[in-house]
């Protein structure tokens, strides 16, 4: 490519300095800013002030912190999907509709079983089932996959489309079990008292957003970690990522494999619809539409290159730029939320991108002058 | 975005110079990569209506140099020259504007396309609406004048490795090219093809067109070339005639001593009969593979199985591994019966497998050594890798592989050393295996490689495993095995006794004439 008289080439690394794992998220959030930061100062905005009150109000206060915790909770459900499923090359892109079959499973679970139970073991139960249903909500793409070929992203997209569909089936187009019967208002029934967590208030009296299975998501992302670095599970499948011939050589189960992937991706959703229930929402709650979490969730996973412990600093990330943005919508100078969402593609755009200079070393050269 | 930065440095060079200047030329010509030379001041030159071989071992500099001759790469010093005047190549489009075209190795060519729609892809003056009758006439043309038998209309993935190369060949020729550069354009030919092949080259010589033919296999190029250039380790070794070229001296020039090759048979007396195959018969898609195969491998003997690629040999070695299941006929691998019981069957019954395909079936590429080293073992919940790395350690050290360490991914390693690494983990790491399977063991690899790769199997070999080497380097098969069978379209044509076969009667067996 030529540029100005410059020349400039791509040529793959051979191996990648570990120096530049850091800085290219680094500047990839720092790029973001000034993109944003062009579109605040666009829009009549100081994009200093408006970044600190954003960092204020999604990371440094109280209040601000522990929204974003609470939300990053099911957000790192849906980036461990997402990233649990694409370290196989498995681009499943269903985690959104996985998380809605998750809160309904949690909360079928909540509402029909949890009655009778001690707290400690109905929470596990909704939990399970949140698990459960988003394991099966992928069934299918994942049969297809393994036993046809059929493309996973196309039958998993598809999907949340059903998903949210039922969703709001549930709560506005019937008066079935999903329902409050109290009331004639829309709302999802409530699960029994023993299936709900109370809030940390973190040694103050407030109340705050974040819950217990803050610390489960976590747990999760920590074990996940570990235990695909360590289990013969995780090897072959790090030998499939790597090269399906190879495992075919090895006498590994690819079918097996491919399903046993998508399940588990579909599960960890799960089980984030399911937090949603024990946590904030006690029901089923078509608020959880609003937010995106599982298409959010491929972005996270994007962000953190599929590394597990990474999702959890990247859910936090992402989630403390909604709660910032959120708060920024009604402050005294209201900013759009669009602003905070335009933060957000320009994140992942630069994440992206700054994947080719992870990959490729850039030179830029004269070019020789024609015919002298 | 073809700007051609074109520098005419010798001025007024005019069409009358023409014939005395060579067509094209390399003056001092060096191309370093990371860690290597690949061309260090090379000097090459080729007339008008010749063929100039560039002849040497895999990593001796030649593709390189064709790259450079043809635009791809980019030398760091020296000169390239067409007809006497510098030329200045930023890309494989700058050298067909020169009338200089590459056919690589590996065929760059769209499956689902036409032969004619692939002949002008990437042309640049194409209208909107294909012309689809006038080029398909013109590409007609084009085989018909130099021996090229191709259909225009056919679908480029129906076709065979050797019209593929034609289409490659007509591709260039249709381009106008003047000189073309043939990447290994035998590697992947049966013996038939190959003779067209030369006829095609010998046709486009007459019209005045030039090829350089990159080789490195001795036995054919002293037929078609007119110069044969050897290269080593990068530079330029010697350079012969025709009529001057001897095999044995060719052979020095490229290797750089004498070679001596002794053949390696079994020392000790064959026992029991470890791998039989029996009655065996594959189809796939309808088409029979394999049908009624039968052989016995005895422990402390190496049965080679020769043959020209695609006869079956990759099948066979899949069935016996457990890869593929046969439809009739039967595999036993120290007694027990494995051909339905799968890859993990096969292995549990004492069978190891090094497959052609060194990275990317035999090893996963990006893992590291110890990774690979757990691959084909048992395994439990957890993975052991702490006793892995212990053997990829030692297995450094005994075998001389040459890594930065044993957490080094195997794709990082020469082809050699990653051989060594697969063939160690195979042959000594799998527990009990005492039949190994093995394809092309040597494939791609440089002399030095070879021999230790030899010396290994000859090592088990006396061990007391019994080997199946199914390779299509004759060479290996006549220097190693102590019985030589032939597959030709499924079934074996012929066995013979390694220590006196009769190589004519091999070869022909080979190309598919009954003797």
């Amino acid at each position: 490519m030529i540029v100005l008289g410059y020349r400039v080439r791509m040529e793959q690394r051979l191996s990648t300095p570990r120096s530049l794992l850091v800085m290219v998220p680094v500047f990839s959030v720092f790029f973001a800013l000034v993109v944003g930061g062009i579109f605040l100062a666009a829009t009549g905005h100081p994009p200093i002030g408006t970044y600190l009150k954003l960092v204020d109000n999604g990371y440094t206060s109280f209040y601000g912190i522990t929204d974003t915790l609470g939300l990053a909770t099911p957000l790192i459900c849906t980036g461990l999907a997402a990233a649990f499923a694409f370290r196989m090359n498995l681009y499943s892109i269903g985690q959104e509709g996985q998380l809605y079959l998750g809160m309904i499973g949690g909360a079928w679970a909540g509402i029909a079983l949890a009655d009778s139970l001690p707290t400690l073991v109905a929470v596990p139960v909704v939990l399970l089932f949140g698990a459960f249903a988003g394991a099966m909500w992928v069934a299918v793409p994942a049969l297809l996959r393994a036993r046809l070929g059929t493309s996973e992203i196309v039958s998993t997209l598809l999907l949340n489309y059903v998903a949210l569909n039922l969703l709001n089936y549930f709560i506005f187009g019937s008066t079935g079990f999903f329902r409050d019967p109290t009331t004639s208002f829309p709302q999802g029934r409530p699960v029994a008292e023993s299936a709900r967590l109370s809030p940390i208030s973190f040694f103050t009296d407030k109340v705050t957003n974040t819950y217990p299975t803050f610390f489960i998501a976590v747990i999760l992302a920590v074990v996940l970690f570990w235990l695909m670095r360590l289990s013969n599970y995780g090897y072959e499948t790090a030998v499939y990522a790597d090269s399906p011939n190879t495992a075919r050589y090895a006498g590994m189960n690819s079918a097996w494999l491919q399903s046993s992937v998508l399940l588990i991706s579909g599960a960890l959703a799960g089980v984030g619809g399911a937090m949603y229930v024990v946590g904030p929402a006690g029901k089923v709650d078509p608020g959880l539409l609003q937010v995106g979490l599982g298409y959010a969730g491929i972005v996270v996973a994007a962000l953190a290159r599929y590394n597990f412990i990474a999702v959890i600093v990247a859910a936090v990330l992402f989630a403390g730029l909604r709660t910032g943005g959120n708060a920024l919508q009604i402050s005294s100078d209201p900013v759009p939320i669009a602003i905070a969402v335009v933060l957000q593609g320009a994140v992942l755009l630069f994440a992206l991108g700054g994947e080719l200079f992870r990959r490729n070393k850039v030179t830029i050269s004269r070019v020789q002058a024609a015919a002298t | 975005m073809a700007n051609l930065a074109v520098v005419t440095s010798v001025a007024g060079s005019s069409s009358s110079s023409r014939t005395s200047q060579p067509a094209l030329e390399a003056r001092g010509v060096t191309k370093r990569f990371p860690g290597v030379v690949a061309n260090d001041a090379v000097d090459f030159d080729l007339a008008r209506g010749e063929v100039h071989t560039l002849l040497g071992e895999n990593g001796a500099g030649k593709s390189t140099l064709a790259s450079v001759l043809c635009g791809l790469y980019r030398p760091e010093e020296g000169q390239v020259l067409r007809n006497g005047a510098e030329i200045r190549l930023n890309s494989p489009r700058d050298g067909l504007a020169h009338g200089i075209a590459m056919v690589h190795q590996h065929f760059r060519l769209v499956d689902r396309f036409t032969v004619a729609e692939n002949v002008v892809l990437g042309h640049k003056s194409l209208s909107f609406v294909l012309a689809t009758n006038d080029i398909e006439d013109r590409v007609a043309a084009i085989t018909q004048e130099f021996g090229l038998p191709l259909n225009p209309r056919a679908v480029v993935g129906d076709l065979s490795a050797g019209e593929r190369q034609r289409v490659e060949i007509v591709k260039a020729l249709y381009q106008g090219a003047e000189v073309l550069l043939l990447d290994e354009p035998t590697a992947l030919l049966a013996p038939p093809e190959v003779e067209n092949l030369f006829v095609t080259v010998r046709a486009m010589t007459h019209t005045g067109k030039s090829v350089v033919f990159v080789s490195h296999k001795l036995g054919e190029v002293v037929d078609i070339s007119d110069r044969i250039t050897v290269m080593r380790g990068g530079k330029v070794t010697g350079s012969v005639r025709r009529g001057e070229a001897d095999v044995r001296k060719l052979a020095e020039l490229m290797v750089g001593r004498e070679i001596n090759i002794v053949p390696r048979r079994a020392k000790s007396p064959m026992s029991d009969v470890l791998l039989s195959v029996s009655q065996v018969h594959l189809e796939r898609d309808g088409a029979e593979i394999l049908s009624d195969i039968n052989l016995d491998v005895r422990a402390g003997e190496i049965v080679g199985v020769a043959g020209v690629a695609g006869n079956g040999q990759r099948d066979l070695a899949e069935v016996i591994a457990g890869l593929q299941t046969p439809q009739q006929g039967n595999v036993t691998v120290c007694g027990t019966p494995t051909a339905r019981s799968g890859a993990l069957g096969a292995r549990r019954a004492g069978l190891a497998y090094v497959p052609e395909d060194r990275l990317g079936t035999g090893l996963a590429p990006a893992m590291s050594i110890v990774d690979n080293m757990v691959l084909t073992r048992e395994r439990g919940f957890l993975v052991d890798r702490k006793s892995a790395l212990a053997e990829s350690e030692q297995f450094i050290r005994q075998l001389e592989i040459k890594t930065p360490g044993p957490l080094t991914p195997t794709r990082k390693l020469s082809g050699g050393n990653a051989q060594k690494v697969l063939l160690a983990r195979e042959l000594f790491a799998v527990s009990g295996a005492r039949v190994l399977v093995v394809c092309s063991p040597t494939r791609g690899l440089d002399v030095g490689a070879v021999e230790a790769v030899h010396a290994l199997l000859d090592e088990a070999r006396d061990a007391g495993k019994a080997i199946l080497m199914v390779s299509e380097d004759l060479d290996e098969v006549m220097t190693l095995a102590d019985r030589v069978m032939v597959l030709y379209r499924g079934k074996i044509t012929l066995e013979q006794p390694g220590t006196h076969a009769d190589l004519e009667r091999v070869g022909r067996a080979m190309a598919g004439i009954a003797s």
